[in-house]
């Protein structure tokens, strides 16, 4: 397969010499794919818009940042408790907002986000503590370079990749598909859809929760404003449309494009590059409503 | 108790606003199950029409307002007609992903064309208010309230009481029935949208008068109206009034007697709840998928 | 297959940006100096001055040929990204001008948000940053040496507005505080709040809301209802237009309203016309105050000239940020540092940085170890009549404060 090439070449280029900057956008690249791939696991699958997940993001964040910079924790542990954190959290939300159906999912989930920044935000002066440091943030020791937000992104991309391939094939897919096409009959045929919801919500907030962590050290200085920002969420939508919903490979074709189109545009013509993804998103949707890989998928 | 009451005509008349810019988004979903995220962006360009008009021309915000109707009627008609109408058939969230990306050319158009800058329109009269028995009544406020009276009531009467309100109605209710009897969808759809940009494009118009413009504020009246649409219930015209009251009293008595950082989160946080518990909004009489 | 295609597709695209990302080599003749700036987004008209002051300052060193290093003449070429308001754009941006487009020096752009994630960038890779633009003081109080302010902390950034109740009769005794939730906001309400105990005025009321608050009405009745004689505002321009705005709409008119920031800008004025008229604001720089240099000449001179430039006077930040890029100018003339600008040069610079002790228009700047300048006699500054004039102190006042504030009703 023409992965293993591609694979190997990703893993040789930050030892080869080339400029920071490559391997920084990169790293960018693969954290997005990441990102847009696990929003895919839930809503790509199950077709269940989430205008939420980047809640997910932000808890994670703030787990990793509280840890490293209050606890002093090692990264590793950070990022794996950012994600079991924000898996755990997924639960008690995913359970109820997962019954309601289209429009109101989405503005439910999108409520949780805003209301967990807006929680973050609030926190300290509520209670009279400090934790949260609310909208001043918490700062992070500086952390290695570059390359090991490299390997650590291209680790967390593959995982997410290979996840999604695997849910597609198992029994658990097909009932998330079943969701997408049809969940009354599937609900009748007796297949348990709010579970295997739920459990593409937890897996997916998992994830994200991590990725959440991973960025935070790497950007050193996190605010809720910064972390729970809805357009993250936007993004990893139109990522994951772009490349096609609920296929493997379509959130990497969606960030790939996305993030090079932005990383050309975004410096000399930062307006052009967000009318430009409207521009995209309009075609997509009215011409090619599979998407990227969806489409060719087809032929 | 002064303070109280202040506070409490202030969150009416914030009510009376969020409910002039919400009902277009609830006519809008309630026919044709279209959740607008470019909503807010008609909010904004009402605002700046009249901004435009006012700063260059000299037109008094008052008078641009039926103009602002008409022209944002056209663009709301064209845009359903041209372009979503296309995905009227499919999945709902296919509308959301394409409002989604006409929301961003228009907002970042407009920004590319009009900058960042915060604009407001000072008038002569800006800020005024009267006073009664203590309690401050800003006009221009008082002028939205009224405007959402107007839009409420008038969306009501022609929806019920109008050959077009009822050919409306009946496409919201059974597409294909309304069909067989004659009904042209094609026109009804696009004539609801239009409707609904234009009484959103005149809220907007008013809100130049007393809130600060710029043209990212789009968004953040996209998530409000849904917020004040949820709680009145979707689709449901005389519950926007009721979920822009509810949530402009809630709002302002807990950013008056608590901190305005915690007026944000109960928001959110009671939209979540009303979303669980009762999707149909406070009167029950919303649209649940 | 469909796949297949698709990938060989990215690999392309992969090795077209390999290939475009490989550093273009340019005549070395000059000093490439970059920085990340908010130029659109919440503090998008902020940003923008701190460009012009920054472009300000090139022209004028260009127009001599460029900083003078042991006898020749460099041009100064400046590069500035929009960081749209975005403290992660703001470093990400910082790192690409630092890793990709390899410039010599780095500035700082506007606001305690974007400076602070673009200086953490900055130290990583040892760049000296020097902003005039950012003051709250959590900014010094990372351990960083790469970091300098021209601007003193915005605790006390904002003294002025407050000490100046020395001058008002009648004295003054109540005040209240509100400001805006983020970095700078916040910390201004806190200085606000230290010189207000300080000069004996009794704070009735304090409190931060979400800068993403829609209608300030709320807040503002309340803080009526104790009646304060001052208000005193943690803002930027945004914050400090709506709260004219609110105040006029609920009739409040406390004796004195002094904001942290934001009627310096000229967007201020201009949008709200006569409504902002008496309102007070921080500043940290007067046009008739002593100082002076051998680039900009004196406050005053820098205070015409730039009229000339722009039509408009200059603000603090504006003076700050330009003083900045002369401090950076001055230590690389002593050094006698040319471009390209090595890693080691840019180490000395940054410790000769720290032992400076400069007189510019702008006032001394002398950079403590944790990077911010000794404070400014803070000044304040008042509209009057559509034109900002300072007040406070007396030694830098051109005209007497307009004081009690004529009410709203009585305009």
């Amino acid at each position: 397969m023409t992965l293993l090439p591609i694979t190997i070449c990703l893993l040789i280029v930050p030892l080869a010499g080339f400029s920071g900057y490559l391997v920084r956008l990169l790293a960018m690249i693969f954290l997005w794919v990441g990102k847009a791939g696990c929003w895919n696991i839930l809503s790509g699958m199950t077709g269940y818009i989430d205008f939420g997940a980047v809640g997910y993001y932000g808890i994670g964040s703030y787990a990793t940042a509280l840890l490293m910079s209050k606890a002093h924790a090692p990264f590793l542990v950070s990022v794996l408790v950012s994600g079991l954190v924000s898996a755990l959290i997924a639960l008690p939300i995913g359970l109820p907002t997962l019954r309601l159906r289209g429009a109101y999912f989405g503005i439910a989930t999108l409520a949780f986000a805003e209301a967990m920044k807006q929680i973050i935000l609030e926190f300290d002066k509520t209670a009279g503590v400090r934790f949260f440091e609310g909208p001043h943030g918490i700062t992070l020791p500086i952390g290695p370079g570059n390359e090991f937000f490299y390997y650590f992104g291209f680790g967390v991309m593959v995982v997410v990749i290979a996840m999604t391939y695997w849910i597609r094939r198992s029994k658990f897919g097909y009932a998330l598909r079943a969701v997408r096409e049809a969940e009354q009959a599937a609900e009748l045929a007796g297949v348990d859809t709010l579970s295997a919801k739920v459990k593409a919500y937890m897996i997916s907030a998992f994830f994200l929760g991590l990725i959440g962590g991973i960025e935070t050290y790497w950007l050193t200085y996190i605010t809720p404003h910064m972390v729970f920002d809805v357009l993250i969420t936007i993004q990893m939508v139109v990522m994951s449309l772009l490349g096609g919903m609920g296929t493997v490979f379509g959130p990497a074709v969606g960030a790939s494009f996305l993030t090079v189109l932005y990383e050309l545009f975004h410096r000399d013509f930062p307006y052009t590059y967000t009318i430009l993804v409207g521009f995209i998103i309009v075609v997509v949707v009215l011409l090619m409503p599979k998407g990227i890989v969806g489409t060719l998928r087809k032929r | 108790m002064l303070l109280f009451l202040q506070s409490l005509i202030n969150g009416i008349l914030l009510g009376g606003i969020y409910a002039s810019y919400s009902a277009g988004f609830s006519l809008i979903f309630g026919v044709m199950g279209v959740i607008n995220i470019f909503h807010g962006e008609m909010v904004m360009l009402g605002a700046f029409l009249t901004y435009w008009l006012f700063t260059l021309f000299h037109i008094d915000p008052f008078l641009t307002l039926p103009l602002s109707f008409f022209l944002l009627f056209v663009f709301g008609y064209l845009v359903q007609r041209f372009v979503i109408h296309r995905v009227v058939e499919a999945p709902p969230m296919i509308s959301y992903i394409l409002t989604f990306g006409i929301h961003l050319i228009i907002a970042y158009s407009a920004l590319w064309v009009w900058t960042a800058d915060f604009r407001a329109v000072t008038t002569s009269y800006s800020g005024l208010n009267a006073t009664i028995g203590g309690v401050i009544i800003p006009y221009a406020r008082l002028a939205t309230f009224g405007l959402a009276l107007i839009v409420v009531a008038g969306l009501y009467f022609l929806l019920k009481k109008t050959e077009t309100g009822r050919a409306i109605q009946a496409a919201a209710q059974d597409k294909e029935m309304a069909r067989l009897m004659g009904v042209n969808i094609t026109r009804t759809y696009a004539l609801t949208f239009g409707i609904g940009a234009a009484v959103t494009g005149v809220a907007g118009s008013l809100i130049s008068t007393y809130f600060i413009i710029f043209p990212q504020m789009g968004l953040s009246y996209t998530i409000m109206a849904f917020c004040v649409v949820v709680l009145g219930g979707m689709g449901y015209i005389p519950g926007t009034l009721w979920g822009g009251l509810i949530l402009g009293v809630v709002q302002s008595l807990i950013a008056t007697y608590l901190n305005a950082g915690l007026s944000g989160a109960l928001t959110f946080i009671l939209l979540f709840i009303v979303l669980i518990v009762r999707p149909a909004g406070i009167a029950g009489k919303g649209i649940v998928d | 297959m469909g796949l297949k295609r698709r990938v060989s597709f990215g690999a392309i695209l992969l090795c077209c940006l390999i290939v475009s990302t490989h550093g273009i080599a340019s005549g070395q003749q000059k000093f490439r100096i970059g920085y990340a700036d908010p130029l659109t987004g919440t503090f998008g008209r902020d940003g923008n001055l701190v460009k012009d002051a920054y472009n300000f300052w090139a022209e004028l060193i260009n127009a001599k040929g460029g900083i003078e290093v042991k006898g020749k003449r460099y041009p100064v070429e400046l590069t500035v990204i929009d960081d749209k308001s975005n403290a992660a754009e703001n470093a990400k941006f910082t790192e690409k001008l630092i890793t990709e487009d390899k410039v010599d020096l780095i500035l700082g752009g506007f606001g305690s948000d974007s400076v602070f994630a673009g200086s953490a960038v900055a130290e990583k890779y040892r760049y000296p940053l020097i902003s005039g633009a950012a003051s709250s003081n959590k900014l010094f109080e990372r351990g960083f040496k790469y970091y300098f302010s021209t601007l003193g902390k915005a605790t006390e950034e904002v003294r002025g507005c407050v000490d100046i109740v020395q001058i008002l009769s009648p004295k003054p005794r109540t005040g209240a505080i509100i400001g805006s939730d983020i970095l700078f906001t916040s910390l201004a309400a806190e200085g606000f709040k230290k010189y207000a105990a300080q000069d004996g005025i009794e704070i009735v009321h304090f409190e931060l809301f979400p800068i993403t608050l829609q209608d300030y009405n709320s807040i503002l009745i309340k803080v009526k209802q104790k009646n304060p004689d001052l208000l005193f505002v943690g803002s930027h321009l945004m914050v400090a237009m709506k709260t004219v705005q609110g105040m006029k709409e609920i009739d409040f008119s406390p004796k004195m309203v002094a904001f942290s920031y934001g009627p310096t800008v000229p967007d201020f004025i201009k949008n709200l016309g006569k409504d902002s008229e008496y309102v007070v604001a921080a500043s940290e720089w007067a046009p008739n105050l002593p100082y002076q240099d051998p680039l900009f000449g004196t406050a005053r001179q820098f205070n015409e000239n730039y009229f000339k430039k722009y039509g408009r006077t200059p603000d603090y930040v504006e003076a700050a940020s330009a003083a900045g890029a002369y401090a950076m100018q001055v230590a690389l003339e002593k050094l006698g540092i040319a471009p390209p600008v090595k890693e080691e040069d840019r180490v000395r610079l940054m410790e000769e940085l720290h032992r400076q002790n400069l007189m510019t228009f702008y006032g001394v700047v002398q950079f403590g170890a944790d990077g911010a300048n000794e404070a400014h006699p803070p000044v304040a500054v008042q509209v009057q009549k559509g034109k900002l004039v300072n007040v406070f102190p007396k030694k830098a006042a051109e005209a007497a404060p307009w004081y009690p504030m004529k009410p709203w009703k009585e305009r």
